[in-house]
């Protein structure tokens, strides 16, 4: 039946600024303090208190905005929007409205299902988080900490560009990297420096205009994004199936009955009376500030993809992953000038370093210097692959000197080609019948014998130089 | 020390005016303790100073005059506070004033009302009436108000001493309580243009806490003029109509003369939205106190009224209750005036015409006008009761203050005269951060007009 | 215009206030007076280009990323109607009943 809809969605991503104060007061952003202790009287809400814009805020939002090519406007105004929840101090959150820090920006992915694509940002702008509600901690009541609201941070809307769930959720990992990339929010969704709601609706194939859609809240894993959006999704088909129409509703996600509910009514405020905040000037940022913002920004993952590709002649697809994250990106350049062959260098770390950060919380545990010198150690002959191997994990869990380890594991190959000579005997002489067949011509034995002289050798022997050894003996 | 208990024994005399919301025993034990730790060598050294129940102090609770901040105590003070009490000045209690600082007669305060202390049928104005009664008492030299419309110059008009609202961005507004946040700026009621002026100074320029209060260096006080010389003294055609009081209309002319025998050039000149200037105020004004009122909720401070069995319970029986009639018709007309399809008819309407207001006053200076001199209410004080069933007359008494408001502008009242005892303010207004004129002008009218004269 | 009643109670909804059924039709003919005093705004002709006006700083200054917060002489424990184990206390909203 879906093959006959196409999803829309767009999503809507809240993202923690990475700053040491809140928003607009002095109030410390750390995580997990006790309740109510990272508070003050303008943080708490109190009769009289006024905020302060906190420009290091202002900034990491202006890089984050240029990262994604919006256009960054020289003012922007801060508005109120205006409701009731226990957790919002002042019964209003200082956000921004009809104009906001940035806007017609873009952000490009890889969609599983269409290859590249690029979604429009439609806006970016600042704003003050709210506190925390908790329900559960005590019977027929609600706890309210205060220490996250005033926490700086940015709302991203993109626009209805998505296609699938399952593009959403590349969106968001694009999105989400992009973001870490530039230093601006550590992005953690168990933290809760990163939310996501989504815009859901869908059309006949074939269709241009959007239909009515729906808000998905509370989708607050990274993991259930997909879920969440595929579950609506099929109860917007089923809907309109069965002959009903979809209603412009706000939809929560139920994680655990892996469910979309509708929020009733009386939760939602439809009407949040915006008005320009009177207790802050405009923000007005001048070009000397962005010229700054913009230096402070590192060279972005496509850009640096393809600067890889220019420069160390990779394919796209090991660009791709070895840009994937600043930190593999400026580790594997930092191997490559230590130095060492770009492409070895690039087989080393997308399949060794990364498989071992994998196991090991994400580390990159063996220097850059000491893998170049493991990849010259093959390269010159010292090492077979497969010792290299070894000498790499041991170098990551114990550390040390490459060579040093190889020594002391007897992995070097032995390149006397006496020792080498006395081996090929024993293996020519162990095996006359095919150095019979060898002799008449079937030539492509002689993998089979430098086999046996590895294993003779205890996979010690320098396996070129076994062969040359066997070449000559066997040709005498 | 036997200052300090002086000080005390004087505003409790005052007593019977329900100027002062701090009980009597509070007072003594606070006064005495400030007066051993304040500064020696600060510009106001011992000179008692009260405080509308607005602008919040450690020293005593800070209610806004409403049910919904009874008994609350501030963890923190505002910075004219604390710049005070670094200048020596001792915190005198706190003052009643209609409640949240929305009225022009201080009856619309939970604690009462406060009585007129010429004539106790009468009003003190408001919203600063407890601060200008207890001026005008002898009670304390000076004492601070909040001017969002007029809230300090119509009360001193009424009381009959001295009120100055400074531009909007000359003192920090951290820990005056917001009701117009782009209205409301902290000024400062005295039995003389000296003493409200030092205060003045004291409490000006910049301050880290608060983004609208301009980065500038306290105001400096102009020593007295021997004339006005110089000047050129605007009379804006709009604020002398035919229906004004006409003993307001001759202290008005008496004191023209006099500035004009002072050597002043005084013209007339125009500023034609000003009909606009009040329904614009009651619109900008209400919809930024919904908003900046939204915070008393029950949930963090305040007291918390019955029957919340659920959230809304909560919310609305707080509000409900703790909220009086003055402040809860407020609240729902700045409600309504921001709410989905009226934003653009009033809010951003009244918004527009706030600029055309504004530019006003800026070809009225730019044509070499100094300062301009109006009325500063049409009559003097009114009866209590008179206008408590009728909002729009009330908010008529704001007529000629607002303007300042709306603008930004520095204006203070200055008494003029007395129509049968009772006293009549008359307005400088101006220019943005040219207080120092302002209070030079003032300077040398007070010398010589007969302020308790029948005019 | 007239304010209804029905309006006045959507108003006071989003305004959290509770209003008394006795007091409706006074605050409904209250409202209706103001609103209509201050309609005289929409009269006159701005035309839709005036921009506004807002007194203060042209721009906003930007305040150190430093922790400092504002000194609090005592903490949320002594003016909170309801604080427990740390936390303010509020009745649950209908939702999570």
């Amino acid at each position: 039946m879906s093959q006959a809809w196409e999803t829309v969605i767009g999503l809507e991503t809240h993202v923690q600024l990475r700053t040491r104060s809140k928003m607009f007061c002095g109030c410390s952003t750390s995580f997990g303090a006790p309740p109510n202790t990272q508070v003050c009287p303008v943080c708490l809400g109190l009769p009289g208190a006024l905020p302060v814009a906190n420009g290091a805020a202002i900034g990491l939002a202006v890089r984050g905005a240029l990262a994604l090519g919006c256009t960054v406007h020289p003012k922007s105004i801060f508005a109120r929007k205006n409701y009731f929840y226990p957790d919002l101090p002042k019964g209003y959150q200082i956000s921004q409205f009809d104009q906001p820090l940035a806007t017609q920006g873009s952000l490009s992915f890889l969609s599983p299902e269409r290859g590249a694509v690029t979604a429009t940002i439609v806006r970016l702008h600042l704003e003050e988080d709210a506190g925390k509600s908790i329900h559960d901690r005590f019977p027929k009541a609600t706890a309210v900490d205060l220490n996250r609201s005033g926490v700086p941070l940015i709302e991203i809307v993109g626009g209805p560009d998505l296609r699938s769930p399952a593009e959403a959720r590349a969106y968001l990992q694009t999105l989400k990297q992009l973001l870490e990339y530039i230093g601006i929010s550590d992005c953690d969704m168990e933290k809760g420096s990163l939310r996501v709601d989504a815009n859901v609706s869908i059309r006949r194939a074939g269709e241009t205009a959007l239909n009515t859609r729906t808000e998905v809240k509370n989708i607050n894993a990274f993991s259930f994004v997909e879920k969440a959006l595929g579950v609506e999704r099929d109860r917007q088909i089923a809907l309109v199936e069965s002959g009903g129409s979809v209603s412009q509703q706000t939809m929560l996600y139920d994680a655990k009955e892996s469910t979309v509910r509708p929020q009733r009514s009386k939760e939602e405020s439809h009407d949040y009376r915006y008005f320009p905040e009177p207790d802050l000037p405009p923000l007005v940022l001048t070009p000397e500030f962005v010229a700054e913002q913009q230096s402070e920004l590192p060279e972005l993952p496509g850009q640096k993809r393809e600067r890889f590709m220019a420069q160390y002649a990779l394919s796209r697809e090991h660009a791709t992953v070895l840009t994937a994250s600043r930190a593999v990106a400026e580790y594997y350049e930092h191997v490559v000038r230590a130095p060492a062959e770009p492409q070895s260098a690039a087989n080393w770390v997308m399949t060794e370093a990364l498989a071992d950060a994998k196991d090991h919380q994400e580390q990159l545990r063996v220097s850059p210097a000491a893998l170049a010198q493991i990849i010259a150690l093959v390269k010159g002959g010292t090492l077979s692959n497969q010792a290299a191997k070894r000498v790499f994990a041991e170098v990551a869990s114990k550390g040390g000197d490459p060579r040093t380890i190889a020594e002391s594991l007897g992995l070097v190959l032995v390149a006397d080609t006496n020792v080498l000579a006395a081996w090929v005997s024993d293996v020519l002489g162990a095996h006359a019948p095919e150095v019979g067949r060898y002799k008449n011509g079937e030539t492509k034995l002689m993998a089979f014998f430098v086999g046996q002289v590895m294993r003779a050798s205890k996979g010690k022997a320098d396996p070129k130089l076994a062969q040359r050894v066997l070449e000559e003996k066997l040709s005498a | 020390m036997s200052d300090a208990r002086a000080v005390a024994d004087r505003l409790i005399k005052a007593k019977r005016l329900n100027a002062l919301l701090t009980p009597a025993k509070d007072l003594r034990k606070s006064l005495l303790a400030q007066a051993e730790a304040a500064r020696t060598t600060g510009v106001l050294y011992g000179m008692p100073v009260a405080v509308k129940d607005n602008i919040c102090t450690l020293e005593f609770t800070t209610t806004c005059g409403s049910k919904i901040l009874e008994g609350y105590q501030s963890p923190y003070e505002a910075t004219a506070i604390t710049k005070l009490k670094a200048a020596g000045a001792l915190i005198a209690g706190k003052t009643n004033c209609d409640e949240f600082a929305m009225g022009s007669s201080t009856e619309h305060s939970a604690y009462g009302r406060v009585i007129h202390p010429l004539d106790k049928a009468r009003v003190p104005g408001g919203s600063s009436g407890g601060s200008a009664a207890l001026v005008a008492a002898g009670a304390v030299p000076a004492a601070l108000g909040s001017d969002t419309g007029g809230s300090v110059r119509q009360p001193a008009a009424f009381c009959g001493v001295v009120g100055m609202k400074p531009t909007y961005g000359r003192v920090s507004r951290y820990g005056l309580v917001a009701f117009g946040s782009s209205l409301d700026q902290i000024g400062v009621l005295g039995r003389s243009v000296h003493d409200a002026a030092r205060v003045l100074s004291v409490i000006s320029g910049r301050d880290a806490r608060d983004s609208t209060c301009e980065d500038r260096d306290p105001l400096r006080l102009p020593t007295v003029p021997e004339s006005l010389q110089g000047f050129v003294i605007g009379l804006p055609k709009e604020y002398f109509p035919a229906e004004l009081d006409p003993a307001v209309k001759r202290a008005c002319d008496r004191a023209i003369r006099m500035m004009k025998e002072l050597g002043a050039a005084v013209r007339e000149v125009s500023l034609p939205h000003t009909p606009y200037a009040v329904p614009t105020y009651y619109v900008i004004a209400p919809a930024e106190a919904s908003s900046n009122l939204a915070r008393y909720d029950g949930v963090r401070y305040g007291p918390r009224f019955d029957g919340h069995q659920d959230l809304h319970a909560l919310y609305r029986t707080t509000r409900g209750q703790g909220f009086g009639p003055e402040v809860r018709r407020r609240i729902l007309v700045g409600t309504y005036v921001l709410s989905a399809g009226y934003y653009d008819a009033y809010y951003r309407r009244a918004q527009q015409m706030r600029a055309l207001i504004a530019q006003d006053f800026r070809n009225a200076f730019d044509r070499g006008v100094d300062l301009l001199f109006t009325p500063t209410v049409p009559a003097p004080a009114f009866k209590a009761g008179e206008k408590l069933s009728d909002p729009i007359a009330m908010y008529m008494s704001d007529i000629f203050t607002v303007t300042a408001n709306l603008a930004g502008l520095p204006a203070m009242s200055l008494p003029i005269g007395r129509v049968k005892g009772l006293p009549i303010g008359g307005q400088l207004i101006g220019q943005a951060f040219l207080e120092d004129e302002m209070i030079e002008a003032a300077y040398a009218l007070e010398r010589v007009v007969p302020a308790t004269d029948e005019a | 215009m007239s304010v209804s009643r029905d309006e006045v109670l959507r108003i006071a909804q989003l305004a959290e206030l509770d209003v008394d059924d006795d007091a409706l039709p006074e605050i409904a003919e209250q409202m209706s007076r103001i609103l209509d005093y201050v309609a005289q705004l929409s009269a006159i002709p701005t035309n839709g280009t005036v921009k506004t006006f807002v007194p203060g700083p042209d721009a906003m200054r930007f305040r150190p990323d430093e922790v400092a917060p504002s000194p609090l002489m005592f903490g949320p424990a002594q003016f909170a109607p309801a604080f427990k184990e740390g936390f303010f206390v509020v009745p649950k909203l209908g939702q999570f009943e």
